[in-house]
């Protein structure tokens, strides 16, 4: 399969549930019922940047699978590509939202799921004047759980915010590793789909920080594209949904580096790197995060990523 | 920063039929008369069913008369035409590649034409086992440059250059006695097989056509290109503009116009002398503008970024602005036409070679020896003819457009170092192309090249084609008079990208390039040629399993005849819009349109159709995509 036909794949098979999906609830719920994220004024904000239509209701939601399925075109070009991954990601936050329905608090420690704007606010100022110099998206199971630390920690080290999904955030776990947006690292979910909510991190600070009117997709990816330094790591084994996920990833401007061997690479923007030791220094080359921070030769790790840590006696 | 736009052929016509009005003032012949005059051409001429090659003659076939009066019939008679006609092409840029061939033997610390990229000259002299150790350098460039001219005559082997090829197409050279010998041994072994009572058979006629054609690419053009960097500079990105509004109202223009630079880098080089500046100055000018006309122009362009006024059919458009103080030329493509069309205004034509001499111009022979000086008489010449101009007959259309130009093979590799990252890739190679082309992020390439022809309405088949391309993820190198139009029309900016498929975009804003890369003149073709080759080296695979094609849709000289046998016989697939005077034949269409793949795996395609041309194109790319299962 080439890799545009892996995409196209990937996304028919995110679609297909997530039609699934809607229609169960709209049977469980009524199509009347409200949908709606925690904490936020934007609604579905993924879907509320890249159409300008605020969802708010299952039936709407419905109608809103119905746009997503027109950018769902498959000629063999990089804009249907990029439109397949930008889907997918819809989908992605049509399936979580779903999981919000009636109050519920689907995420527990130390999971995140879905970020409030007050948590973008905070950290869109960082972001923009550099003082967080990149957003680090890590998603599956690293080889060994030392390695995934290993990742975390150098990212964390250079003032990197890192956001993790899947696999990662038990290994990290595991490790005994603090996490928390006060210290930037932030496990989202379990689910594929709960990439989502960093995805949703990058579109409102768009529609906050950059301006961006709401429905304008050409300017929210230029904008996402040129300014916020985001890449994803992401883990072997790809499935055809996590390649359709990076396809959305790489429509936004964040490369993807991974080390599934025989992935078909793209530069600067796919990136095959079998050693995860390596992952860092690839990540930013491929970003061009240039880190201002000099390592200083201190016992602990040092970064503003601690400045939030609250050191507990003993 | 303004809004960017391209520029529409309706633009260009509106500009050009301004200018003919002022020639309507002054009585003066243009092109567009002469088309009419010409029109209807002559059906057999058209067909190619016409001989002439001897006194028994001239024979034409048509049905009650199947055959000439030696008996050759309607395929040796299309066959041998076509021969002759790639023989003429092979022949022009052999002789220029022979010149500069000369003028790199000339070559002196002192003199008038230096070494200016010695790395690229140890390189060849290494690739042709040429001992580089110790050497002063003028001692190698002689010695390189008459290795090269031996490659003209020498009686045994085959062409040095054709080593740079894969080895599977070397192999299907060898097999088919395609591989070409000495380049001069070629051009005249055609001009016998295609004498009255030798070859009348068409596969033979057509094989050595391919095999004239390679001497052309892979001997004298790439010998031109090559010894060009040498003593010129190789070509690196450099911004400049194109259209005629790059020549200066207030400025003395010289316009430079035909094929080799040798001239042309003099002419620049004195137009930039200060004392000139100031003489220009004395003389009631502001200054002095060096603008260029077809292959000379992209000389230029492509190494100091001397703006590019116009392409084939925009060289009476310069005289026509009455702004031209000269147009100085050398060989080939220059419309003789511009004796008595610069005698109805102030502009002096002036001819430099033996090679090309012509009525109503003012011979300045140029050579090796006193560049310097008649260069300078040039350009003295032209400043001393400010004065002369009539004010009243002054028109510069204000349109123009930016372009970054220098693609050379080097640079080209060069923009993909960009894009590599260095904890995963090597550099210096073709790979990052490869890796986008394979992963579908571009469809392919297309090398857009020729002429224009009043056949075909100029550069819109150029300009459509590559808009089509590029929205299509396919991206295009481009030289000649392609080239410009592509210059023209804005495509060279690197904001074109905006007009580009989503791939092609993004290729362009991380590599910082536009989506024309700009490769040079004719003879850099065989820049084309040896891109080709390492991409397919670098890809493990046949030059012709590369998406990749080659296009002349306006093509008319015989050196685009030649270049398109030399394309397909180097394995790209070739699509011209205009008929090689071949269709009268059955037997030659079918060879040149399909028989060839069996020696050189690329044939011909031939299609009036514009919208048919790229449609064809984009089925062959996405054909050889398939093959290969990307
Ligand atoms: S070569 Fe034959 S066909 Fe040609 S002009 Fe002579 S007699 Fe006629
Ligand atoms: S492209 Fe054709 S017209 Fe233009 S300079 Fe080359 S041969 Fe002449």
């Amino acid at each position: 399969m080439t890799l545009f036909e892996t995409v196209f794949s990937g996304n028919d098979a995110v679609y297909g549930l997530t039609e699934g999906a809607i229609n169960a609830a709209i049977e469980q719920h009524g199509a009347d019922k409200a949908v709606s994220f925690p904490n936020t004024a934007y609604c579905l904000p993924c879907y509320y940047a890249v159409t300008g239509v605020k969802v708010k209701t299952l039936g709407e939601l419905k109608e809103a699978l119905g746009v997503v399925k027109t950018l769902m075109t498959r000629e063999m070009r990089l804009n249907d590509v990029f439109m397949s991954g930008v889907a997918t990601a819809l989908c992605a936050e049509f399936i979580e939202v779903l999981k919000y329905i009636d109050g519920a608090e689907p995420y527990t420690e130390p999971c995140y799921g879905h970020l409030a704007d007050a948590v973008i606010r905070e950290l869109g100022v960082p972001l923009v004047t550099g003082d967080i110099p990149g957003v680090a998206v890590i998603l599956g199971s690293a080889p060994t759980k030392e390695e995934a630390v290993a990742l975390v920690k150098s990212y964390q080290a250079q003032g990197i915010l890192v956001t993790l999904v899947g696999g990662v955030i038990d290994q990290v776990a595991e490790a005994g590793m603090k996490t928390g947006a006060n210290l930037r690292v932030i496990p989202l979910g379990k689910d594929v789909t709960s990439v989502i909510h960093v995805v949703s991190v990058a579109l409102r600070a768009a529609l906050i920080f950059g301006n961006v009117t709401p429905g304008d997709a050409a300017n929210l990816m230029k904008y996402t594209f040129e300014r916020v330094p985001a890449f994803v790591n992401a883990f072997a084994p790809l499935d055809d949904v996590i390649v359709a996920c990076g396809a959305g990833a790489i429509a936004l401007g964040f490369p993807v580096i991974t080390n599934q061997e025989g992935v078909s690479t793209v530069p600067k923007s796919l990136i095959l790197q079998p050693d995860v030791a390596k992952f860092n220094a690839t990540s930013l080359e491929a970003r061009d995060i240039k880190i201002k921070i000099t390592n200083i030769d201190i016992p602990v790790a040092f970064a503003s990523a601690f400045e939030g840590e609250i050191i507990r006696r003993g | 920063m303004s809004e960017f736009k391209l520029t529409t052929v309706e633009e260009f016509e509106a500009a050009t039929a301004r200018l003919l009005e002022t020639g309507a003032k002054v009585g003066a012949d243009a092109w567009q008369f002469r088309v009419k005059n010409q029109t209807p051409h002559c059906k057999f001429g058209e067909e190619g069913v016409c001989c002439r090659i001897c006194t028994m003659g001239p024979c034409r076939i048509t049905k009650k008369a199947p055959r000439g009066i030696c008996g050759c019939d309607v395929h040796g008679i299309v066959g041998r035409n076509y021969l002759k006609f790639t023989a003429g092409g092979s022949a022009t840029h052999s002789d220029h590649g022979r010149e500069i061939c000369h003028t790199l033997y000339e070559s002196a610390a002192d003199g008038c034409y230096k070494v200016k990229d010695p790395d690229k000259l140890i390189r060849i002299a290494k690739e042709w086992g040429i001992e580089t150790e110790g050497k002063d350098i003028y001692d190698l460039a002689h010695e390189v440059a008459e290795t090269g001219l031996m490659e003209y005559g020498k009686p045994f082997g085959t062409q040095r250059f054709l080593k740079r090829a894969p080895e599977s197409q070397q192999e299907l050279w060898e097999k088919n006695e395609l591989a070409p010998r000495a380049i001069d041994r070629e051009v005249s072994c055609s001009l016998h097989m295609s004498h009255m009572g030798c070859s009348s058979k068409p596969e033979a006629l057509v094989k050595q056509a391919i095999r004239a054609g390679l001497s052309d690419g892979w001997g004298g053009s790439m010998m031109g290109t090559e010894f060009s960097d040498v003593l010129f500079g190789t070509p690196k990105p450099i911004e400049t503009e194109a259209n005629l509004g790059v020549m200066v109202e207030d400025n003395v223009n010289i316009v430079v116009h035909g094929h080799d630079p040798s001239l042309s880098e003099m002419i620049c080089e004195f137009a930039d002398d200060p004392e000139m500046i100031a003489y220009a100055k004395e003389q009631g000018a502001k200054g002095i503008t060096v603008s260029g006309v077809c292959c000379t122009s992209n000389e230029v362009a492509m190494r100091r970024g001397i703006p590019m006024a116009g392409n084939f059919l925009q060289q009476e458009n310069v005289v026509l602005t009455g702004a031209c103080e000269a147009i100085v030329v050398d060989v080939q493509c220059i419309f003789p036409a511009l004796g008595p069309l610069s005698k109805c205004f102030h502009t002096k034509f002036i001819t430099t070679s033996p090679i090309a001499q012509m009525p109503d111009s003012e011979f300045i022979r140029f050579d090796a020896h006193t560049a310097g000086e008649k260069a300078k008489l040039i350009v003295r010449t032209a400043i001393e003819n400010f004065k002369n101009r009539k004010p009243e007959l002054v028109h510069i259309p204000q349109m123009k457009q930016k372009a970054t130009v220098g693609y050379s093979t080097e640079a080209i590799v060069k923009a993909l170092d960009g894009v590599t990252n260095s904890q995963v890739d090597e550099l210096g190679t073709t790979k990052p192309l490869l890796e986008c082309i394979t992963s579908g992020v571009l469809r392919g390439a297309v090398a857009m090249v020729g002429c224009n022809n009043p056949r075909v309405r100029p550069d819109l088949a150029h300009i459509e084609l590559m808009k089509k391309l590029v929205a299509n993820d396919i991206i295009i190198i481009a030289s000649g008079c392609s080239a410009q139009a592509a210059a023209k029309a804005g495509l060279m900016d690197k904001r074109a990208k905006d007009v580009c498929g989503a791939g092609l975009k993004r290729v362009c804003e991380l590599a910082d390039i536009p989506p024309v890369l700009h490769m040079g003149s004719c003879v850099d073709i065989s820049r084309m040629l040896v891109l080709a080759a390492t991409l397919a080296k670098d890809a493990g695979l046949h030059i012709s399993q590369l998406p990749v094609v080659g296009c002349a849709p306006e093509w008319m000289s015989e050196k685009a005849v030649s270049i398109g046998n030399y394309v397909i016989g180097s394995g790209i697939d070739t699509f011209l819009g205009v008929d090689p005077y071949a269709c009268g034949s059955s037997e030659m269409v079918e060879i040149l349109t399909n028989g060839t793949k069996e020696w050189v795996e690329a044939a011909f395609t031939v299609e009036k159709d514009i919208e048919k041309l790229g449609d064809a194109m984009i089925a062959k790319i996405e054909e050889k995509r398939a093959a290969l299962g990307i």
